[in-house]
């Protein structure tokens, strides 16, 4: 092997590993500004329902990852998740003193694993309304 | 041609020698203590690092506390850093800096720990023994269903639930070489899986030894490279994961293609053992057109070829022609996408949601087009070693379903290849990964 190939095989290596460590830090960063939209999340929905449980549960994907806006839910009175009627909150905009501004929300039955607009009742607010089946 | 780690030491002056040995010792001692405190609060269980298991480790749990992302990734970062320091070291000053029977002792000492503790990270062990269960126990051919088809055995609750209706994806030696674990009952094969990662780890790492030997390379500093390396040691080992198997055959293989004494048999046997090798996991069949390419000669594809035969007619006749369809597999786990891998980072740093399919056509070309450049510098000169590892880098790079114990593919022949950017490749990759984890370390979600 050549000098000249072995230059550019490196230099070639050296560009690889900087796209990549540019993406792994773009990344972390990305995922670390969707935790602290979790943890807004979560404290928002504990905050609204009054309830400090633990089992809460925040879906980024079910309004569209490009959305901005997460679906959290919990049980409405102690129990195991899902086990109880659960209250979905619809959250969105900036986070602000830790929270995130609840823009609507919809009710669950009971043992619902799969949050369906055929099983959503009780909708309300802006963003809730029209998403129940009924 | 430069070459591997540890060849070309510079001469350490005094100052240097009576730092560095104080130096390895803090090194050692934080790899130890980082690899303790994971195994012991791994041991409470309750933890979404450690997969529901059957109670191995219970008599530890009473000394630790659950363990947290914020434990885990401060005990693997202090490993990884403990790791460079003990690197830098080795390259500079070996000889009087590290004893060999402090080296050994490092390296049984974390192998003991990992041993006597639970299962971390991963929940494929339990994927192993569901697999042997099904064909032994309840005879079904586990190439045509997944554990799901023994719901009701008790390894069934411990398997992962990605992998619940999923046929298996290892290769049919594997399969049958797991088969006598089954009886043992899952706690017994659950040990026996343990016992058998631990025993190929050692295997992997004396043929590691030798091979540096042969090379002229420093053997302490090539096995220490490998196994106390943090991904091995947490992810590898502690997972008990068949790549372990995988890896001791490949390195069988280029040790006995680097015997000083070397006879058509040899050449043979070693491409055989490639083979036997991919029919444990298929990845290593990447070194057989290296291989083959760098003997020029007719011994090694005869080897290949009737180990191919050889262990088609074993796999057809104990799982049917699904067996022998290895290729089928590994193009369906090509689909998964898991998010550590390097495709769905660069797909975010381009503003997309995620790896897409023609994304997977794309990746898939290029690794074809570097495989075939490695394929032409072999034919040119290069050595194969090192082109054998630059291709298990690239699939690992190139994998959109990219796992920790993925990237120690490469790291056993970098240590002993004669081109030590391959070292440095494997071990940036392996950082980036680690770093990639930290986001709960500096955004906790509770």
């Amino acid at each position: 092997m050549t000098e000249t190939s072995r230059l550019i095989q490196t230099t070639l290596l050296v560009l690889l590993g900087v796209l990549l460590a540019v993406a792994t830090i773009n990344d972390v960063v990305r995922q670390t500004h969707i935790n602290h939209r979790l943890v807004a999340d979560l404290a928002t929905w504990r905050s609204y329902s009054g309830h400090d449980f633990k089992n809460v549960g925040v879906d980024e994907e079910l309004l569209g990852v490009a959305s901005g806006r997460d679906v959290a839910c919990g049980n409405t009175t102690p129990g195991a998740p899902r086990e109880r009627t659960q209250l979905c909150l619809v959250l969105e905009g900036p986070t602000r003193g830790g929270r995130r501004e609840v823009a609507g929300g919809w009710y669950l039955p009971p043992l619902t694993h799969r949050d369906l607009r055929a099983y959503r009742y009780g909708c309300f607010g802006r963003a809730g309304t029209g998403m129940c089946a009924r | 041609m430069s070459v591997a780690l540890g060849s070309e030491r510079a001469p350490a002056g005094v100052g240097s020698r009576r730092i560095a040995a104080p130096l390895a010792w803090l090194c050692g001692l934080l790899i130890v203590a980082a690899t303790l405190e994971i195994v012991i609060d791994g041991s409470v269980g309750h933890s979404p690092l450690i997969p529901k298991q059957p109670a191995i480790a219970g008599w530890m749990s009473g000394i630790g506390e659950r363990l947290g992302f914020r434990v885990f990734l401060i005990a693997l970062l202090a490993a990884v850093g403990a790791y460079a320091l003990l690197l830098v070291l080795l390259t500079r000053a070996r000889p009087a800096a590290i004893d060999r029977r402090w080296a050994l002792g490092l390296i049984g000492l974390l192998h003991l720990i990992v041993f006597v503790g639970p299962i971390l990270i991963s929940t494929d062990v339990f994927s192993y023994i569901a697999y042997a269960r099904m064909g032994v126990e309840h005879g079904i051919n586990p190439y045509l269903h997944g554990p799901a088809s023994i719901a009701s055995d008790p390894i069934f609750p411990y398997v992962g639930v990605d992998w619940k209706h999923t046929e298996t994806a290892y290769g049919p030696i594997y399969t049958l070489l797991s088969y006598p674990l089954a009886p043992l009952g899952v706690h017994g094969a659950l040990w026996a899986m343990k016992l058998e990662a631990t025993l190929a780890s050692v295997a992997t790492l004396a043929l590691v030894w030798r091979c540096a030997r042969v090379r002229g390379l420093d053997p302490v500093t090539a096995v220490l490279a490998v196994a106390v390396n943090p991904l091995y040691v947490i992810y590898g080992l502690g997972g008990a994961h068949n790549d372990l198997l995988m890896l001791a055959a490949m390195m069988l293989a280029v040790w006995l293609t680097l015997a000083p004494v070397q006879s058509r048999g040899r050449e043979a046997g070693a491409a055989a053992v490639v083979v036997a090798g991919a029919l444990i996991k298929a990845t290593v069949a990447v070194l057989l057109p290296f291989m083959v390419l760098s003997r020029r000669r007719l011994a090694p594809l005869l080897g290949a070829l009737a180990a191919v035969l050889l262990g088609a007619l074993i796999a057809y006749l104990a799982f049917g022609s699904h067996g022998v369809n290895i290729v089928a597999a590994l193009n369906r786990d090509a689909a998964f996408v898991s998010t550590d891998s390097f495709a769905n980072e660069i797909a975010h740093l381009f503003g997309k949601p995620g790896v897409f399919p023609v994304d997977h056509d794309l990746l898939k070309a290029g690794l074809v087009i570097v495989t075939l450049y490695l394929l032409w510098l072999v034919w040119r000169g290069y050595d194969w070693i090192a082109a054998s590892g630059w291709t298990l880098l690239a699939i690992s790079v190139t994998s959109t379903w990219l796992l920790a114990w993925y990237i120690l593919w490469p790291l056993p022949l970098a240590v002993v290849s004669r081109d030590r950017r391959l070292l440095y490749a494997t071990l940036t990759i392996q950082l980036l990964f680690v770093l990639h984890q930290i986001s709960p370390l500096l955004a906790p979600v509770q």
